[in-house]
């Protein structure tokens, strides 16, 4: 049942960047999780004044719904969906 | 200058002059700098939660920033439950909380807790100060952020050694928030103008956005039939011949009618809560929807929208009214259908003219609305008794009627009503309340003794908590669970323990003589109302249900024996 359910759930690649800020990630996964979606895989990198961080995601709530939500939080600079090959390779 | 003292700096070059705190060890050196400054009047209240509630009824009543302060740990958690309260609402506010020493954080200090962590999502944005020469950007990037856009308490948590630091950063400049662009209102109007049952809806935003006076002349210049939330009650204010007044669970046949019937929904700063909507499939479901908004997160959440305007709420319906005005809609056969649902479907109670007969809610508030002045403020908490007040009192503004919408706070109302009195000290503030939800913040009676307030508390005391047992009753069987209030004790006696002189009415002949009392009275009064337990609030949707299946005491039997929470 849970494999049959993983499968129908859409999945998402979403690109974010964040100024750097204490609780940053938090931040980000604590709007991800309450928006009703799945952080399937995740990775980080970090500049001098800002993080990039890519997100597999998984949740059947349109992904538009959470792109505005975190696009609102002040500190995000950028918030990207991508397709899900161009991810693929972001994510290695 | 320390960093205590940079956070005063901040407060004056705002405007801020008064806050609401309860001292603590790691914000001992903010209230160290209180000492000498003389421009900022701190209210102490009995309660960290009460401060943050007084700061949150303080922003609504003023349209300011309300400010609340705590120390770390309890102190800090303590202010949760109000800061929650505000960000449901979207209410400005600036919370300030002190926190252990930076080289403590992390040890499991005395008094140490992960503030920022546990808030992250009861916050528009949040900062745990690491370095104290950015303290200053922070203050004024935080209050400017706090009341900007769409509003939000913003929350500054600062390590002792920060306030105690001496900052070299010169005084930051005030900044001012970015100014919005107004979008093309040309579709809007084309699509309100092919409508032939438009209907006005609005929300909480209209008052956030300060754009009151921008709305009523769209309203009147459109002419459309008008609903509203429970927090854009008064938009319309008295005087608009088409308000339908609220919709929703506890709204009016009339105004859930009316979006049933509706072929075009025009929202003003509205979020279509589900306390609005009710079951969203079978909401306004022959109508196209026009969405106005500050926030593009609203737009399509849970309701796409056939055209979504996102911008100043004022430079929207100036630009709408302008051309209405040129040119009205032609929609008086709608009117009024309205006007003939609201003449049938509006709020109503029988007022009991029977002089022992015992006291309704409804009539109660109904003889409030008649008697209070006009620009009243009344500060609910949550219940009947804050539904008998949203469908049965008319309001004149919405900044009159401070209610906790998004969260239901019970406690909301008593340390609301002192911030609002606080925001103008000369104006007549309310607190209409229920015996449990008093209860939660009876503290604070305290704090209306230290400063003498003149408010006015009303506690509507059913001897229970009515709605859960109205939906007990209603929807579980009439098995009550835990809702006995019978054990209340002798509020009036309590009142006067507080120095606060009381009075006690129970019957229909003494509603009155109780409000003229308490009105006429020179200082803080309360008034005691005895009313039934067994009185509900109709009509009334099952929570999950559609609006369009109202139910009311007709159906009350059956409703009980045959009805489920889905």
């Amino acid at each position: 049942m849970s494999s049959q359910a993983e499968c129908s759930t859409p999945s998402y690649n979403l690109n974010c960047r964040m100024h750097m800020e204490a609780a940053a990630l938090e931040r980000l996964c604590q709007v991800v999780r309450v928006r009703g979606f799945r952080i399937s895989e995740m990775s980080m990198s970090s500049g001098s004044e800002h993080l990039d961080i890519a997100l597999r995601l998984e949740g059947s709530r349109p992904i538009a719904m959470l792109q505005a939500q975190l696009e609102k939080l002040h500190t995000v600079a950028e918030v990207v969906v991508q397709s899900p090959s161009s991810v693929r390779s972001a994510l290695g | 200058m320390n960093g205590a003292q940079h956070i005063l700096d901040a407060f004056h070059r705002h405007n801020i002059n008064t806050v609401f705190g309860y001292p603590g060890g790691c914000i001992m050196p903010l209230y160290d700098a209180l000492v000498d400054d003389v421009g900022v009047e701190h209210v102490l209240c009995r309660h960290e939660q009460a401060c943050a509630l007084a700061a949150d009824g303080f922003a609504r009543a003023s349209g300011e920033i309300g400010v609340c302060i705590a120390t770390s740990g309890p102190g800090a958690t303590n202010l949760i439950t109000g800061v929650a309260n505000a960000y449901m609402d979207s209410i400005p506010m600036l919370v300030i909380s002190g926190q252990v020493p930076s080289p403590l954080i992390g040890t499991d200090a005395f008094q140490e807790t992960d503030i920022l962590g546990m808030t992250l999502g009861i916050v528009k944005h949040s900062y745990l100060v690491d370095d104290a020469e950015a303290l200053p950007a922070i203050m004024e990037e935080a209050i400017t952020l706090a009341q900007s856009g769409r509003p939000g308490p913003v929350w500054i948590d600062i390590p002792k050694n920060i306030l105690l630091a001496d900052v070299a950063t010169p005084v930051a400049t005030k900044t001012n928030a970015p100014k919005s662009h107004c979008p093309d209102v040309a579709e809007a109007l084309a699509m309100l103008r092919s409508a032939k049952r438009p209907l006005l809806y609005s929300g909480g935003g209209v008052s956030l956005a300060q754009a009151e006076d921008s709305f009523r002349q769209f309203a009147q210049a459109s002419g459309m039939p008008s609903v509203v939330t429970l927090k854009g009650i008064g938009n319309p204010g008295k005087g608009n011949p088409h308000n339908l007044g609220m919709l929703g669970m506890h709204g009016s046949r009339a105004a859930n009618k009316a979006v049933d019937e509706c072929d075009l929904l025009f929202v003003i700063g509205a979020r279509l809560d589900d306390r609005a909507t009710g079951k969203l499939d079978g909401f306004a479901p022959n109508a196209r929807m026009i969405h106005i908004d500050a926030d593009a997160a609203e737009i399509n959440k849970l309701r796409p929208a056939d055209l979504a305007l996102r911008g100043d709420l004022n430079q929207i319906l100036e630009a709408c009214t302008k051309e209405l005005n040129s040119e009205p809609l032609s929609i008086s056969d709608w009117q009024k259908q309205c006007k003939t649902w609201h003449t049938t479907g509006g709020f109503q109670a029988a007022d009991n003219e029977e002089s022992l007969a015992p006291i309704s809610g409804p009539a109660f508030v109904r003889q409030l609305s008649k008697i209070a002045p006009d620009n009243a403020v009344i500060a609910c908490d949550v219940g009947q008794h804050q539904m008998w007040v949203a469908q049965h009192y008319e309001f004149d503004h919405p900044r009159h009627h401070l209610t906790s919408g998004g969260l239901g706070t019970m406690g909301f109302g008593l340390p609301a009503a002192i911030g609002a009195q606080f925001a103008d000290r000369n104006s007549t503030v309310i607190n209409v309340t229920g015996d449990g939800s008093f209860m939660m913040n009876a503290q604070e009676l305290a704090t209306i003794r230290r400063y003498n307030l003149p408010l006015k508390l009303i506690i509507m005391d059913n001897q229970c908590l009515g709605m859960v047992r109205q939906q007990q009753e209603l929807f579980y069987n009439n098995r009550e669970s835990h809702i006995n209030l019978d054990d209340n004790p002798d509020f009036v006696a309590m009142a006067r323990a507080f120095d606060i002189p009381a009075l006690h009415i129970e019957r229909t002949d003494q509603i009155r003589r109780g409000i003229e009392a308490i009105l006429a009275y020179d200082g803080p009064m309360l008034l005691h109302v005895a009313i039934s337990r067994e009185e509900n609030v109709w009509p009334m949707v099952k929570p999950g249900g559609s609006n369009k299946e109202m139910i009311d005491e007709t159906r009350r039997t059956s409703a009980s024996t045959k009805e489920q929470v889905a």
